[in-house]
Parts: C-alpha cells; structure tokens; sequence
C-alpha cells in the first residue's frame, strides 16, 4: 500500500496538464451530442415524466384536469374489466410469442450460418421483412390471412383443408397475430447470427474429435456458447411483445370480440380515443413496471443458464462432461 | 489547435442554426395565425379553418363551397382540414392546445360542447338564417342544457336497400312501407342460396350501436331511461334484447352474412357484387348502388307487430369553436353554408332545408320518399345525448353487440354490459 501511494500522486501530477487540454476539448464533444441531449431530455425524458405526473390526474383533452392521487390506479385494478381482458391477452400472446420468436431466429440464424452459397440472398430475403414497415406489414398479411380470398387458406385448402377466417375468428385471430408478428424478427435473427459467428471454431473441432454428434455439439457448445446472446434476445423479445400494438391496430383492430386487445391498444384506445389521457398514463406506467419486474427476474435467472466466458469457475465444469463422455466411449 | 477551433465553430453555428430554425418556424406558425385575428383591414387576408371528417367525392363537395364562399368574400381563404378518420383525435387536440379551426363538423356535441361557442343569439338575431325552414327536429342534435352549439348542414336517415333484379329472378314482390320484421326475416330466407353464396341480407360485424338505435325503439325498447340517468332496465330489457338478437340469429341460421369484418368484403360492396339482396343503411351508398348499375328499391325499415316503426337520424352540424379568434367570420361561413346553394351542392347527403326539398321535389322521388318518411319516425333522442358518460357505456355495449353478432345470446352479452357499465353513472 505504501509504495503505491507515490506512484499514485506522481501519475496525479503528470497527467494534471494533459487533464486541462482534455477539458477544454471536451467542450466540442459535448456540443456535438448537444443536439441528442437536447433531443433527449425534450422529446424523451421530459413528456416520461410528464407522464408519470399526469397519471396522477383526471386529465382529459377537452375539459378540466383534477388531481386525484392513485386513483387512476385503484380503478384499473379494482373496476375495470377490461384492464384484465387485455393484460389477459397480451400474457398470452407474449407466451405464444417469445419462445417461437427465439426458436424461429436461432433457427434461421442457425441455417444462415452455414456455409453454403447464396446465403446472403437468404440473409438478404430473412432480413428484409424488418425492412418493411409496420402499415404495409399489417396490410400484407391482412390479405394473406383473407378468409375467402387469402393466400393462406388457399394453400391449406390444396391439403384438403378448409381454413378458419382467420382474423374474424376468435379462436384463431391471436395465432394469427403470433404468426405475423414472426415474420419480421430480422435483427433477432441478425443478433442470433453474429453470435454464432463469434463462437470459436475450436470448440466444435474439439467437440467432434471428443466423438459429439450434431445435437451434442449444439447442446453442449452452442447454447452454453449463446446464451449471453439469448439473454438479451429474450428480453427484447418480451418487451416487444407487451408493447405489440401496430399489427392489432392495423390487422384486427382488437377483435373479435376482443380475442387480440393488447394492453397497449387498451392503452392507445383509453388515450386517443377515449381522452382519458391520466389512465392511459397510468397504464402505461403499469405495463413499465411488469416490463421491468420481467426483465428483473430473467437477468436473477439468468445466473443459472447465462454463460460468460469470462466465468474460470464455471469453465472447468463444462469442459468435465465431454471429458467424460470420452472415457465412457 | 485551428483544428479544434474551427470544429467549435462549426459545432456552434450547427446548434445555432438549429435554434434559429426552430424560431423561425414558431414565427411562421404564429404569425399566420394572429394575422387574421388582428387583421381590421380588409386588404389583408383572412384565414379561416375548417375541419371536415369527410373524403372522397363528399369532401370535394366542402371544397367546392368553401371556394364558391371564397369568391363571394374577397380577402377571406377557407382551409379545408380534411380529418377524415382521426376526425375526434386531431379535434381534439386542436382543442386541448387552444388552437382549434374555427368553424367545424360536429355530431358529439355532449363531449364538446364546452369548447363550442354557442350559437343562439347569431341564430335568432340573423334573420338571414331563416331558422323555420330547417326541419325543426334537426336542431335538438346539437342542443345540450338548451343552448344551440350546431347548425344543421346534412343530415340522413337510415332505409332498407332491395336488388330488385334478386326480388324478380325468386318471384318475390318488393317489400313495401308496413312490412314486418316477420316479412324481412322470410324474404331473406329465401333469398338465401348458399351455394351460389348469395344472402338475403348483411349484418355488419362491426355495428355502431347509434345506427341500431331505431330497431331498438321500434320494438320499444331503449338504451337508456328518458331522464338518462339508469341502463339497468333499458338496455338489458326485453325488447332491447330481441331486436338485436334478431341479427345475431340471421347470421346462425345463415339468412345473413357477417359482413365488414377484418380483411372482409364491406357490405356495401358485396351488395354491389349482387350476392346481398337487402341492406340497411344511409344514404351514403345510394350513389355508389347506382353507378354500380344495380337496380335498387328502397323501402322504409320493416316494423314489429303493433308497434310503430322509428328511425335515427346521422346529422352534419356546423359549430364554432369557443377559441376562435373570427367568430363573425366564421358564422358567415355557416350562414353560407346551411344556404339554399350551398345546401344544393352537398348531394352526398340530403338537404336540411325544407324549401330546397319541396323545390328539387326530393320528396316525391320514390328511391328518397322513405328517408323522409322514416325522418317522421325519428323524434326519439338517442342516447349519446342524454348522459355525458355514454362514450364509456357504448364501449361495453359494442363489445355485447358484436357478441351477438358473433353468436353469443343478446340478454347474457347486454345484462354483462350493463354490470361493467354501471360504474360510470354513479
């Protein structure tokens, strides 16, 4: 301790003159991303906070604003159906849709990666739904999913099948919205195949001279390898999911019969078309708090299954099991 | 060392130019809206907004007056806000941030009329008006607490549309004014051939609860009670219950085709198609049955055994807004508006002057005599008017409609509708 001390203070002196320049070359920095501050504090963090006040009030558009503390809380919880119907809807479509939604990207990432040609055009053509945006997203599949005219059932009536009107019928309209939203996972898929790419190679050639087939091999190597990489897909994927309001806008509009209210078109409907600006607000700040208690538990979890490589404890461990597998073949 | 210098300046003449853009175009913003309002002089023009929820070739018609009115008031612009479907948001907002048009459509007026300047005194004091001449009814429509916040402009009732070629081809004679909703129900079933996936008639999948009003009444039922203050009772009654479970049973029985839903064919087109041969609605879709070369009847709605047949009227009003700056102005322009030219130029809905009918002899036309029988047969108020909490009821009460529509019993949907809604009228 005592013979750091000096080198300390003597490295505080040396770089005292470099310190000043760099203060005075912070300024320009700190201009050029003055635009973004600005843009941030006016456009983001200012009108969150605002809203964060005004779900404190009776705040409608047309008329005049009442304090009225938490009851803008109390009645979501305590009087009103459709709070329930819609949080209903979107836990079970976020439960449809962030398995799938993983499954289907690592899966495309996973063929992606293979060495074959052409697979830029298929990352090309896997990417561009992504692309696309939300409006022309929802009008495609609104023909896709035509119940007379669509393309959909008309490939499953070439089976012999007679396919449900999809968006009218209440059984099938949230499948529906499941399969749609899918389509334009493109920078999960992105994300996915980065990963992939940066697991070294080194690792599969020990694991097949180790006599691990394919399945082991992503069992053993790839998962563990991208779990850092499913940590944060699996998370961003939640939070897309509660925030999915475009396509129920635009494809079913919430119905039938309510089958695809999301929470955040119970939102978006309590706000714009109901005025009930201070609800909305405190909806909004209600689906903040289950988003991040989510997220909170999977990052807790995520100290079960996440694997950093970084981790010396947990490295030994896994290399033990093919070592093992070895010895018993 | 110039390097850095020269990137400060840049960076400061960057966020400079930024800021001064921005004033720059508050400037415009306000000036182009405090000129007019202090504009005296009549060499300076004058900007008068108005917002309209119509499209199309209705909109085009708003445009056309508002030009004609125009021409007649040098110095005077009419801009035409076409809202169209965020017609209620965009209004809305307008309001909320004071700066709503000056002259605009209305129909909510129990929502708005707080931001609305009330318009007895220019109505009464303006002999140019001619107030007698409208049809008396469509005043109570924008009168809440008896003041007048609107001016009728348009209004339409709603008929029942026949393909006459469908009636002819099963031998069925047409429906006439009288009929029974019994009749309605075995004409449609026999005009209903499944195979060549021809109904006798269409039930929207998405109904405005407003437009059902009049089958309602017409079996003596109602949405709410006359003093407007209890559901209970009223819109879980009996004879609410049946009317719409009447529609509900089409679709099962299949009599009917859902129509209008999410990625569906509309009503309207499928009627155009000639695989509908009865459909209910406005006066909008006339001119479209016609151009599509379908030969159309109309007729007024059926009625139920011994009870009298009533009708809801959808109404156009014109209101001004209690925040603009020009509301001489702008009464001129409504003056203008509601004036036997102006009201002859808007064919997309019917006329509201009694004087311009009796000329065009609109009445006697048999494809328009039913939309003024059955404006005779609307002298019920509905029911927007008669709470100020309506927006929340009609929420639970769409959702038990569309039930129905959906198969679901009307008496369970509406008594369910009634318990999630009792809440907004204590």
């Amino acid at each position: 301790m005592a013979q750091t001390y000096p080198q300390v203070a003597g490295e505080l002196t040396v770089s005292f003159k470099p310190k000043r320049k760099r203060r005075w070359g912070g300024v320009v920095p700190c201009l050029f991303i003055f635009p973004w501050i600005f843009g941030f504090l006016v456009f983001t963090l200012g009108p969150l906070l605002f809203s964060l006040i005004i779900s404190f009030f009776d705040w409608p558009i047309v008329g005049k604003v009442r304090f009225i503390g938490l009851g803008n809380y109390v009645d979501m919880f305590t009087d009103d159906p459709l709070f329930w119907k819609s949080l209903g809807v979107t836990l079970k479509f976020a439960a449809l849709f962030v398995p799938l939604n993983i499954i289907v990207a690592l899966g495309l990432a996973m063929l992606l990666n293979q060495k074959t040609r052409g697979s830029a055009i298929f990352r090309t053509a896997f990417y561009l739904p992504s692309v696309i945006s939300g409006v022309a997203l929802a009008m495609i599949w609104s023909w896709v999913y035509s119940g007379d005219y669509g393309i959909f059932n008309y490939f499953l009536s070439l089976l012999g099948v007679q396919g449900p009107d999809w968006l009218n019928d209440i059984h099938w309209s949230l499948v529906a919205m499941v399969v749609a939203s899918l389509w334009g996972q493109g920078s999960m898929m992105l994300v996915f195949l980065a990963g992939l790419k940066g697991i070294p190679k080194d690792l599969y050639e020990s694991a097949s001279i180790d006599g691990a087939g394919m399945l082991r091999q992503f069992v053993s190597v790839t998962i563990p390898m991208l779990s850092p990489t499913i940590l944060f897909n699996l998370i961003t994927s939640i939070i897309a999911a509660f925030q999915q309001l475009t396509l129920a806008l635009l494809l079913t509009g919430g119905g039938p019969m309510k089958a695809t209210y999301f929470y955040a078109m119970y939102m978006y409907e309590n706000a714009f078309k109901f005025f009930k600006m201070g609800y909305s607000a405190a909806n909004a700040w209600f689906m903040f708090l289950i988003v991040l208690s989510l997220t909170f538990l999977v990052f807790k979890s995520s100290e079960a299954w996440v694997f950093y490589e970084g981790e010396m404890k947990r490295k030994p461990h896994k290399k033990s099991k093919p070592d093992g597998r070895r010895r018993s073949a | 060392m110039k390097k850095k210098i020269s990137l400060f300046v840049l960076a400061t003449t960057l966020t400079i130019t930024m800021l001064t853009a921005c004033g720059g175009n508050n400037e415009i913003a306000n000036g182009g809206k405090t000129q007019p309002a202090g504009g005296n002089e009549s060499a300076e023009t004058k900007t008068l907004r108005f917002a309209t929820w119509d499209t199309g070739d209705a909109l085009k018609i708003q445009q056309d007056i508002a030009m004609k009115f125009e021409a007649s008031h040098p110095g005077t612009k009419v801009q035409v806000e076409a809202y169209a479907d965020g017609f209620d948001q965009k209004l809305a907002a307008g309001f909320g941030a004071t700066n709503p048009p000056d002259v605009m459509y209305m129909w909510d007026f129990p929502t708005y009329h707080q931001s609305l300047e009330p318009l007895d005194s220019y109505a009464s004091e303006d002999k140019d008006l001619n107030k007698e001449d409208f049809y008396a009814g469509l005043f109570n429509y924008g009168t809440i607490d008896g003041k007048l916040y609107g001016i009728p402009a348009g209004f339409t009732t709603r008929v029942m549309y026949y393909n006459k070629k469908m009636f002819d081809d099963a031998n069925i004679p047409y429906p006439q004014d009288g009929w029974l909703w019994s009749d309605f129900l075995d004409i449609s079933e026999k005009l209903t051939d499944k195979t060549k996936k021809q109904y006798g008639f269409g039930v929207r999948a998405e109904n405005d609860t407003y437009d059902l009003q009049g089958f309602v009444w017409s079996n003596g039922g109602s949405y709410i009670s006359d003093d407007g203050k209890t559901i209970n009772g009223y819109m879980n009654s009996k004879e609410t219950a049946e009317a719409i479970q009447m529609f509900g049973d089409m679709v099962k029985n299949g009599s009917a085709v859902l129509t209008g839903g999410k990625g569906q064919q509309s009503g309207e087109d499928i009627f155009k198609g000639g695989k509908i041969a009865m459909w209910e609605s406005g006066i909008w879709p006339l001119e479209s049955f016609k151009q599509a070369g379908i030969d159309i009847g109309t007729v007024e709605m059926p009625a139920f055994p011994g009870k009298p047949v009533k009708g809801v009227v959808a109404e156009s009003a014109l209101s001004i807004a209690k925040d603009s700056k020009q509301k001489d102005l702008a009464w001129e322009f409504i003056k203008y508006y509601v004036s036997n030219e102006a009201i002859k130029m808007r064919v997309a809905d019917l006329p509201v002057r009694i004087s311009v009918v009796n000329e065009l002899k609109k009445d006697q036309d048999p494809l328009y005599k039913p939309y003024y029988t059955m404006l005779e047969r609307s002298d019920n108020t509905p029911a927007f008017l008669m709470n100020t909490k309506w927006n929340e009821v009609n929420r639970q009460l769409s959702a038990a409609v569309e039930a129905v529509v959906h198969g679901s019993d009307a008496l369970d949907a509406l008594n369910q509708a009634v318990k999630d809604s009792e809440r907004y009228l204590k």
